[in-house]
């Protein structure tokens, strides 16, 4: 009997066992950003019909004492502090918490990418969005909540829909608008060394020269974080559009190679160039881009490309820096134009939350235009992606982008350059230390684009 | 009680599912992934050869590199823990250090802590401009010592090695100390009184007593050093650029970008090398035990 008892234990223990393997599918992307494009018009349109049931959600919300997860990297949140602010201000009204968990730049990624797959990612994500590469980033419609029904997608501005929507649905929230990035230099100590602004690259070298003779950094670089280091490479998308017809579109349909640009290439040796010669300082691999602040304001570099926000976040820490702050075009390999940046991070609600109407709430709440308003006062941007609030861009930002051509950087425009990112970033860190040398580097970016179109079995690689 | 007693083996069969379903079908499974173009794109799996294993050996991916490093820092960590293990263990089981107990509990402590936050204390302590390490050489007048720890890719990984062993060397120590003590006091008075120095003691008493628990401590060191991820991934992130990366840096990357069968390959590859040396190690540890029988 003890043995006949003992058998079909063990037989129930494995049948339980067994029945709790389940398998993940994987699921398919196939998604464009044309379409994503086209159907976000639609998306608006039902939202807006929704408009006032949506609205009243927050009103309604009772007070309670649950706490949702906020998953973000450190560029995600502003250093002012100001979503934490507002999350407090929310913590106010709905008693629910947000509990901001922060990952360093270099990590997030990846990391996010595990955590969706394990099924253990935060309930609500902050995650860069632009269409070509959200579905491969973090598949919304397989994780994330359809938020098309908010109220807030028809005041959202339309140019940024298609970086949250997929097939028609609206899967987060974008607050930044759209931002360039230029070289922020100081104008005290170009005035003091009697440098004028360079057009070339040869100029900017010199500059450079006479700079670091003088005992101050020429550039302010900070590898640590894993992503500055790779701007220069791809947002000077804007110059190569301007140099390769339908540069973008070819490289899409797999009819260029990156390695047909080969002042992509020239871009990687002049940086090499600059970081050998000590234009970037001695311990750059260390710096982090936050660092950059007190560099410049405490008069240590004199240079660094950074987003238009750079200059507020150094007059706030720095008062006596005020006006003596201007930007130019960095010329690599001569560029004289502007790349723009459309897209930006954007926060998705994780579909697997237990906590799905709190994060709505503190989306909905985050999208009041009071709120809006705090956002873009608390610094950080220098314009939101909505309509009904004026953007605070200086006068002299305007004007520069007035007087160059302009161009779409190419992480927005090409596919399977942002996914590859961080790897770029890794490859240059190793051509600073001289293990990779600037063409493996250039030459990596194609191959990893390969594998990528392989890897999603993109039809422009079938071919 | 009857200690002899032998139990039928179906009583075995509970443990042998168990380790079945948790331990080998998963690791089969992985094994046959490797095989696959599995990834987190698409659901149509295809089995595509030796192909993951021919892109991890070949020179081009920079996968072998990674497979060296992994070598480099098992040889490295497991010599340096197993002989300062060793040191520490010697010194501090005597009675000529005072305060034993104290020692011993301080060296162990970092074992308690958790890889990420010696990961995150060491970059801070290593920042070449603020760290405390170079802000402490320049106080004392040895700034040319001074160094970008973990920005030269020698240097980085020498850092990494030698955290790791910071971090590691502790539990090394009590493992041997603990071997230590179940040694007879009455084979020392015995080659004292043959007027035996304390090296000679060591030698021909200490060490070949020791034997079992060296070996032990090396499967030990050897196993943790091929799996080697938090303490890299934490510190240097497998930088710069790719000096510090390790195979289980490339299998997390790999599966971040959602190419989950070159992820299993390099961890089939990883198992083969735990596994291989493990067996060797083990077998050699029971010829030793059989010899010592039968002397």
């Amino acid at each position: 009997m003890k043995r006949v008892i003992l058998k079909a234990t063990g037989i129930l223990v494995l049948a339980a066992m067994l029945t709790g393997c389940g398998t993940t599918a994987a699921t398919d992307t196939a998604a464009t950003s044309a379409a994503a494009a086209e159907n976000a018009t639609s998306a608006v349109a039902a939202a807006t019909s929704q408009a006032a049931e949506a609205a009243s959600t927050a009103e309604a919300a009772k007070k309670s004492n649950v706490t949702i997860t906020f998953g973000t990297h450190q560029s995600g949140l502003p250093t002012s502090g100001v979503v934490q602010d507002l999350a407090a201000d929310f913590e106010k009204e709905t008693g629910i918490k947000v509990d901001f968990q922060v990952t360093p730049d270099d990590q997030w990624r990846d990391l996010l990418k595990t955590k969706l797959d394990s099924g253990e990612a935060y309930d609500i994500m902050c995650v860069d969005a632009d269409p070509l590469s959200l579905v491969s980033r973090i598949n919304p419609e397989q994780n994330c909540v359809d938020l098309s029904d908010q109220e807030w997608v028809s005041r959202m501005d339309p140019l940024v829909l298609p970086d949250v929507t997929v097939n028609g649905k609206v899967y987060g929230v974008q607050f930044p608008g759209t931002r360039i990035s230029a070289c922020v230099y100081n104008k005290d100590i170009y005035q003091k060394l009697g440098l004028s602004v360079p057009k070339t690259y040869k100029d900017f070298k010199a500059n450079c020269q006479k700079i670091l003779d003088s005992g101050i950094t020429p550039m302010y670089e900070g590898c640590q974080n894993g992503w500055h280091q790779v701007l220069p490479v791809f947002e000077t998308g804007s110059y190569y559009s301007l140099l390769y017809d339908n540069l973008y579109e070819k490289l899409n349909k797999n009819e260029m190679h990156i390695t047909d640009i080969k002042e992509m290439k020239e871009i990687l040796e002049e940086m090499k160039e600059c970081a050998d010669a000590g234009y970037f300082g001695q311990d750059f691999l260390s710096q982090t881009v936050e660092g950059g602040v007190d560099a410049f304001g405490t008069g240590e570099a004199a240079m660094m490309y950074q987003s238009m926000d750079f200059i507020d976040q150094v007059e706030e820490a720095y008062p006596d820096m005020k006006g003596k702050m201007g930007i130019f075009c960095l010329p690599w390999a001569d560029n004289q134009s502007v790349s723009v940046n459309p897209t930006n991070n954007a926060y998705f609600i994780n579909k697997n939350s237990k906590y799905i109407d709190e994060c709505k709430q503190f989306l909905n709440f985050l999208a009041r235009p009071e709120n809006l308003q705090k956002r873009l006062d608390g610094g950080g941007i220098t314009s939101v992606c909505w309509p009904e609030i004026p953007s605070k861009e200086r006068p002299e930002v305007q004007e520069y982008m007035k007087s160059l051509p302009q161009g779409l950087v190419m992480q927005v425009g090409v596919s399977y350059i942002d996914p590859q990112w961080m790897d770029v970033g890794k490859d240059i860190d190793a051509m600073y230390s001289g293990t990779m040398t600037p063409d493996e580097v250039f030459q990596n970016i194609e191959k990893r684009r390969n594998e990528q179109a392989e890897l999603q079995n993109d039809p422009a690689w079938a071919k | 009680m009857n200690l002899n007693k032998r139990y039928p083996s179906y009583m075995a069969a509970g443990a042998f599912v168990l380790f079945a379903v948790l331990v080998f079908f998963p690791g089969i499974l992985g094994i046959f992934y490797s095989f696959t173009n599995w990834n987190s794109y698409s659901s149509d799996i295809r089995f595509v050869g030796m192909k993951n294993y021919a892109k991890a050996f070949s020179n081009t991916e920079g996968y072998t590199g990674y497979i060296i490093n992994t070598l480099l820092f098992t040889l490295f960590t497991t010599l340096l823990k197993t002989i300062l293990g060793i040191l520490l263990a010697l010194l501090f089981n005597g009675t000529w250090v005072r305060g034993n107990h104290v020692h011993r509990m301080i060296i162990f402590s970092p074992q308690v802590m958790s890889y990420l936050i010696v990961g995150l204390v060491f970059k801070s302590l290593l920042n070449p401009s603020h760290g405390f390490v170079n802000v402490f050489l320049k106080w004392c007048g040895l700034g040319f010592l001074a160094q970008s720890w973990l920005s030269k890719p020698g240097l980085a990984f020498a850092s990494v090695v030698l955290v790791d062993t910071w971090k590691g060397v502790g539990y090394i120590m009590m493992v041997v100390l603990a071997g230590l003590q179940v040694i007879s006091t009455s084979y020392y008075e015995a080659a004292s009184m043959d007027g035996a120095s304390f090296w000679q003691q060591t030698r021909y008493i200490t060490m070949p007593l020791l034997a079992p628990v060296l070996i032990n401590v090396t499967v030990l060191n050897l196993t943790y050093g091929f799996r080697v991820f938090d303490i890299i991934y934490s510190l240097t992130h497998g930088g710069p650029g790719h000096a510090t990366e390790v195979l289980n840096t490339a299998v997390y990357a790999e599966f971040a970008k959602g190419n989950y069968a070159m992820g299993t390959a390099l961890s089939s590859i990883l198992f083969v090398f735990v596994m291989s040396i493990s067996y060797f190690l083990l077998k050699a540890m029971d010829v030793k035990e059989e010899a010592d029988e039968n002397a």
